[in-house]
C-alpha cells in the first residue's frame, strides 16, 4: 500500500476498533509477516477484532479503499497461504475465541472462529463428547484456520477430516455482508451446499468468524502400538495389507529412519534407532475386548509383512509420549538441517510403497535428503526436503526437487496437497492437479463472491 | 516449472521497513555478540510455543511470542529492523523468562538464550526501559532492589519467638542466603522466619549473612547488565567463603538458579566448591531423616512451580516429596504442574514494566488453583506468593497462598509470624 492510502486505512480502522486493537507498528509488522514456514512477507496494519460487527466493519473498510484482507488464525500454515504477498490488512481472529455453546442433546458445538483446536478440544471432552481432527498443530492453530485448510490429523483415517465435522457457520463476506450456512440439522439439502464451499478456501472467499462442529460420544478405550520395520517399504505394503482385512484403526502414522532420530535426539523416548520405518498404530472404540483384538490381529499382520517387533503402550503416559513425539516431528528436523520443505502429498493408498521408492528415488539423484512421515492409512505422505539456504547449491536444487515430488503424486494418480492446503507454495502446480475446467469454474466462484479480489489475493488458484 | 512465490525465503525478499535511519548490520546491538542471532535461525517457525507462552497467551498478540521475540532478532541481524525504533526493546522486555518456549520448542531453539543475549544487547546500547534501569541503578548503590540501607536485611528476625541462632555467628556449615525480597519485603518476611524456626529446631548449623548478603544480582542480569552483577556475585561468593560454609541455601528461587547456573560461569571459577541448594532440597532431606516432628495437617493443597525453580532450575519433586511427609494434607495438581508449570506472572522484571500483563497472567494462574479444588496454594518462591495473592484477592477468590516453609511450620503446631508489619508499612 502506498504510504499515503496506508495512513488513511490506519486511521479509519483505530477509529472502529480503537487503537489497542489496530497495530502498525514495525515490530508488528514483522510479528505478522510469516505463517509456519520460512517465507515472510510484511502487512501494512494487523487487526484484532472481537465481534462479527468489528470484522465485517474492516471488511468493508478494505473494500472501500480496494486493498487485501488476508484471515488469519495462528499462522500455522504450512502452504503460505496467510502471508501478505501484497501487503494490506491483516486479519487476525486470535481474540474471537469464546466456545458458544456446547449442546450436549445434539452432540455439536459452537465457537468462534479465532479458539485454538486443543482449547476446544478439551472442553469438549470434559463433557464425555470428542472432536475428532487431531492436526499435529492442535494446540498452535485455530478451528478458523482448521476450517480454511480443512486440515486433517492423524485420527482422520477412521473419523474423517475437519470439514466432516461442519455443520454450519458464520461467513463475512467480501461485501461485509454476514452469510449464516448450514445449521444444526444433520441432514440437509435445502439449497447448494454453501457450507462445504467455505471448507478449505483458505480465506479466499470469506472471513469464518464462527463454526458450529459435529461432535460424537468420546471412545473410552485406546491400544496404541509401536511397530518396527527394518525396511521403509515393508511398512508401506503393511498399511495395506491391514486395511485390506477389513480392519479400520484410528491412526496409521509412519515415520522413517531420519525422523525417528530427529525425535529421539529431541525427546529422549528411548525409539528405535536400527530400524528404517516406524507405524503408529492406534485402536478405539467403546468395547474394550475389541479394542484389544483388533490390535492384536493388527500386530499380526504387521509381523507376517515384515515387521520386526511390536510394543503396545502400558500407559496413558506411555502412549501420550508417542504422541507428543509425532507431533514433534517437523519441527524436530531443525536438528538436521536449517531449512526443511514440507510437503503434503496424497497418494492412492495401494501406491504407498511405490511414492516412497520414488521419492527415495528423487532423494538420491539430487543428494539431498528428503523424511518421509505422515499419516500412512489415508496415502498423505509429508515428504519435507532438508537443505541449508544458505548454500545456493542445495537451494537450486530445492524447487526441481519439489516438482518431481509433485509430478510423481499426480502420476500414481494422487494429488498435491491432502491436508496444508495450497497457499501461495504450490500455486504453480494447481493447473497440472486440477484441469483447466475446474479452474476456470473455481475462478468464477471466486469472482463471483469477491469480484473486488481482496480477500487473500493471489492464493489457491493461479491468476490469469 | 518454476516457483516464484514458493521461496521467498528470509533475507530474499524484497520486504524491508522503511524507517528512518535504519541502520546496517554493523552497529546494530547483536552483530557484537552473533549468537543471539545463531540461536534464532534453528527456529522452523512451527508456532508451537505460542501454546505455553504467558505473554502470548494472554494478550493473543504475535508480537508477545517467543516465535516472534526470534523473528525479530532475526530481522535486526538481516538489517530489516532497527533496534532503537520504538517497539523493539518493548517486545523484549515484556517477557517473563519463564522458560516455557524453550521447555517446549522441538527445534531445540535456545530461545531462552536468545532473549537473555537480547535483553544484554539493548542494555548496551542504552536502551533498557527507564524504570529498569532505575531498578540498576538502585542495587548499584544500595546493594539491593529496595534502597533500603543493606544493614537492615534482618529486620525480619527481630520478633520471633526466640532469635534464629544463625543471627551473628562467624563460621558455620551452612549459609542461608535470605534474597532482597524476603529481606526487606514485610509481606515476605513470613519466609524466611519460617524458614530458620524449622532448621533452628532440627539443629542446623546456619549462618545469616546480614549486611554482608548483597543483591544476588539476577534483576541485573535478565536486564541484560550482566557486568554490573558480576561485582555483586563475587562480593556474595566471598561472603559465604568467609563463614567456612559448604553450601549456600537459598529460599528464593531467582537466587538459587542465578547461583547454581550462572555463579560459576560468570565469575570463571568453573566450580565454587561450594554446595548450591534451594530451600525445598534442603528440607526435603531434614523432614525425611525426621528429624522435624509433624503433626497431621488435614487439608487439600495444591503446589505452583516457580519458573526459576523447577522448569528452570530443575526443582520439581523435593517440594513434592515435603508435601507428602506432612500427614493428612493431600496433594491436588494443576492441569499445567512441574516443568510446564504456568508462570505466576512475577518473572522477568516485568512487575516493574507491564504491570497489566502480570495481572493477566496471574489471574490465569489462580484460575488453574481454583480448578483443582484445593484451599490452599503452596509455592516455594516469595514473589509467585506475593503475585498470586494478590490475584485472589483482585479475583476475590476464596484460596489461600502459603508458602512452603510456612506449611512445615504449621505441621510444627506453630504459627508463622509478620510481626513486623507496624514497623514498616
Ligand atoms: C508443526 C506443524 C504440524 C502441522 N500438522 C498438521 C496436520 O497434522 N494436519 C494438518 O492439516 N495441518 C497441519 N499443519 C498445518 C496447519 O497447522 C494447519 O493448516 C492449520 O489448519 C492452520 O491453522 P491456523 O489457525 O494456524 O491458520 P493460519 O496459518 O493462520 O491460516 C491458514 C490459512 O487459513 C486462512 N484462515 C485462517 N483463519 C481463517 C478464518 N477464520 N476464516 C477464513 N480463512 C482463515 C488463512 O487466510 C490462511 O490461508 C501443521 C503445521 C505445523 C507448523
Ligand atoms: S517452538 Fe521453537 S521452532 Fe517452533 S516457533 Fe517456537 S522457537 Fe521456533
Ligand atoms: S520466556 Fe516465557 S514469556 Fe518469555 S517468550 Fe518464553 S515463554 Fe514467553
Amino acid at each position: 500500500m502506498p504510504e499515503s492510502l496506508a495512513t488513511v486505512v490506519i486511521a479509519e480502522l483505530e477509529e472502529l476498533l480503537g487503537s489497542q486493537s489496530v497495530l502498525h507498528a514495525p515490530v508488528d509488522r514483522i510479528a505478522y509477516s510469516y505463517d509456519g514456514t520460512f517465507a515472510q512477507h510484511l502487512p501494512d496494519v494487523v487487526v484484532l477484532p472481537q465481534t462479527n460487527e468489528e470484522v465485517a466493519s474492516v471488511v468493508r473498510v478494505a473494500a472501500r479503499h480496494d486493498v487485501p484482507i488476508l484471515p488469519r488464525g495462528m499462522g500455522s500454515g504450512l502452504a503460505g497461504g496467510t502471508l501478505p504477498i501484497r501487503g494490506g490488512i491483516v486479519l487476525s481472529l486470535t481474540r474471537m475465541k469464546r466456545i458458544l455453546e456446547i449442546d450436549e442433546e445434539n452432540m455439536t458445538a459452537t465457537a468462534e472462529a479465532g479458539i485454538v483446536t486443543a482449547d476446544l478440544q478439551a472442553e469438549v471432552e470434559k463433557r464425555g463428547l470428542f472432536y475428532p481432527p487431531d492436526p499435529s498443530s492442535i494446540k498452535q492453530s485455530t478451528i478458523g484456520g482448521n476450517v480454511a485448510c480443512n486440515a486433517g490429523g492423524p485420527r482422520c483415517l477412521k473419523y474423517g477430516v475437519t470439514g466432516d465435522y461442519v455443520m454450519g457457520m458464520t461467513v463475512i463476506l467480501a461485501d461485509g455482508r454476514l452469510l449464516k450456512t448450514g445449521g444444526k440439522a444433520i441432514k440437509n439439502v435445502t439449497g447448494l451446499n454453501i457450507n462445504q464451499l467455505f471448507v478449505g478456501s483458505e480465506g479466499t472467499l470469506g472471513i469464518i468468524t464462527e463454526v458450529i462442529l459435529r461432535l460424537i460420544s468420546k471412545p473410552p478405550h485406546v491400544r496404541t502400538a509401536l511397530v518396527q520395520f527394518p525396511a521403509l517399504e515393508t511398512a508401506g505394503e503393511a498399511v495395506h495389507a491391514v486395511l485390506k482385512q477389513g480392519l479400520v484403526p484410528a491412526t496409521m502414522e509412519l515415520l522413517d529412519e531420519t525422523a525417528i532420530e530427529c525425535i529421539e535426539e529431541a525427546m529422549h523416548l528411548g525409539l528405535p534407532l536400527d530400524v528404517e520405518a516406524i507405524l503408529l498404530i492406534e485402536t478405539d472404540g467403546p468395547h474394550e475386548d475389541v479394542v484389544i483384538r483388533e490390535i492384536d490381529a493388527i500386530a499380526a499382520i504387521c509381523l507376517e509383512t515384515g515387521a520386526s517387533r511390536v510394543d503396545v503402550a502400558r500407559s496413558e503416559e506411555e502412549r501420550a509420549d508417542l504422541w507428543r513425539a509425532r507431533r514433534s516431528v517437523s519441527p524436530a528436523l531443525a536438528r538436521r538441517a536449517p531449512n526443511k520443505l514440507g510437503e503434503d502429498i496424497t497418494v492412492p493408498r495401494s501406491a504407498i510403497p511405490e511414492a516412497i521408492r520414488r521419492i527415495k528415488a528423487i532423494s538420491a539423484r539430487y543428494g539431498l535428503p528428503v523424511v518421509v512421515f505422515g499419516h500412512a492409512g489415508d496415502g498423505n505422505l509429508h515428504p519435507n526436503v532438508l537443505f541449508d539456504r544458505r548454500d545456493p547449491e542445495q537451494l537450486a536444487k530445492v524447487e526441481p526437487m519439489v516438482g518431481d515430488i509433485f509430478q510423481m503424486a499426480l502420476d500414481l494418480g494422487g494429488t498435491l496437497s491432502g491436508e496444508h492446503g495450497i497457499g501461495t507454495f504450490k500455486l504453480p502446480y494447481v493447473h497440472a492437479a486440477l484441469g483447466s475446467v475446474s479452474v476456470d469454474i473455481q475462478r468464477r466462484i471466486k469472482q463471483a463472491l469477491d469480484p473486488q479480489n481482496i480477500l487473500n489475493p493471489g492464493k489457491v488458484l493461479p491468476e490469469g | 516449472m518454476t516457483i516464484e512465490l514458493g521461496f521467498m525465503c528470509a533475507g530474499d525478499t524484497n520486504d524491508r521497513l522503511e524507517t528512518d535511519g535504519a541502520r546496517s548490520r554493523e552497529g546494530t546491538c547483536v552483530s557484537e555478540g552473533h549468537l543471539a542471532a545463531e540461536d534464532a535461525r534453528q527456529c522452523v517457525r512451527c508456532g508451537l510455543c505460542l501454546a505455553t507462552c504467558p505473554s502470548y497467551r494472554e494478550s493473543l498478540v504475535e508480537t508477545d511470542s517467543p516465535r516472534a521475540r526470534v523473528a525479530l532478532v532475526q530481522a535486526l541481524e538481516e538489517g530489516r529492523i532497527d533496534a532503537p525504533l520504538d517497539g523493539f526493546a518493548n517486545a523484549f522486555y515484556r517477557c517473563l523468562l519463564c522458560g516455557a518456549c524453550t521447555f517446549t520448542c522441538p527445534s531445540g531453539v535456545a530461545v531462552d538464550r536468545v532473549l537473555e543475549l537480547t535483553r544484554g544487547d539493548l542494555a548496551d546500547e542504552g536502551l533498557l526501559p527507564p524504570a529498569l534501569s532505575d531498578l540498576d541503578d538502585r542495587i548499584s548503590r544500595y546493594r539491593n532492589i529496595s534502597a533500603e540501607p543493606n544493614e537492615g536485611r534482618l529486620i525480619w528476625a527481630d520478633n520471633l519467638p526466640s532469635p534464629p541462632t544463625g543471627l551473628g555467628k562467624k563460621q558455620a556449615e551452612v549459609a542461608y542466603f535470605v534474597g532482597c525480597v524476603g529481606s526487606f519485603f514485610p509481606r515476605s518476611y513470613k519466609v524466611p522466619q519460617s524458614f530458620v524456626q524449622i532448621i533452628d529446631r532440627a539443629g542446623v548449623d546456619y549462618a545469616l549473612l546480614g549486611g554482608a548478603e548483597w543483591c544476588c544480582g539476577y534483576p541485573m542480569f535478565i536486564n541484560g547488565e550482566l557486568e554490573s552483577a558480576r561485582d555483586l556475585m563475587g562480593h556474595n561468593v566471598e561472603a559465604v567463603r568467609a563463614l567456612g560454609a559448604s553450601k549456600v541455601v537459598t529460599t528464593c528461587p531467582s537466587c538459587f538458579y542465578f547461583w547454581k547456573q550462572s555463579y560459576p560461569a560468570a565469575l570463571g571459577t568453573g566450580d565454587l566448591g561450594i554446595e548450591v541448594q534451594h530451600a525445598t532440597e534442603f528440607l526435603a532431606d531434614l523432614l525425611e531423616a525426621g528429624a522435624v516432628p509433624l503433626r497431621e495437617v488435614r487439608k487439600d493443597v495444591t503446589y505452583h512451580d516457580p519458573c526459576d525453580l523447577g522448569r528452570k532450575g530443575g526443582v520439581t519433586e523435593a517440594p513434592r516429596r515435603i508435601i507428602a511427609q506432612i500427614p493428612g494434607v493431600r496433594l491436588l495438581e494443576m492441569a499445567e504442574n512441574r516443568e510446564s508449570s504456568y508462570c505466576c506472572g512475577g518473572g522477568g522484571n516485568l512487575e516493574t514494566y507491564a504491570p497489566e500483563l502480570v495481572k493477566a497472567v496471574s489471574r490465569s494462574r489462580i484460575q488453574q488453583v481454583v480448578d483443582t479444588g484445593a484451599g490452599t496454594v503452596v509455592s516455594a518462591c516469595q514473589q509467585c506468593e506475593r503475585t498470586l495473592a494478590s490475584a485472589a484477592r483482585a479475583e476475590r477468590v476464596r484460596v489461600r497462598v502459603q508458602d512452603i516453609t510456612e506449611l512445615v511450620l504449621e505441621a510444627m503446631g506453630r504459627r508463622g509470624r509478620c510481626l513486623s508489619r507496624w514497623r514498616l508499612s
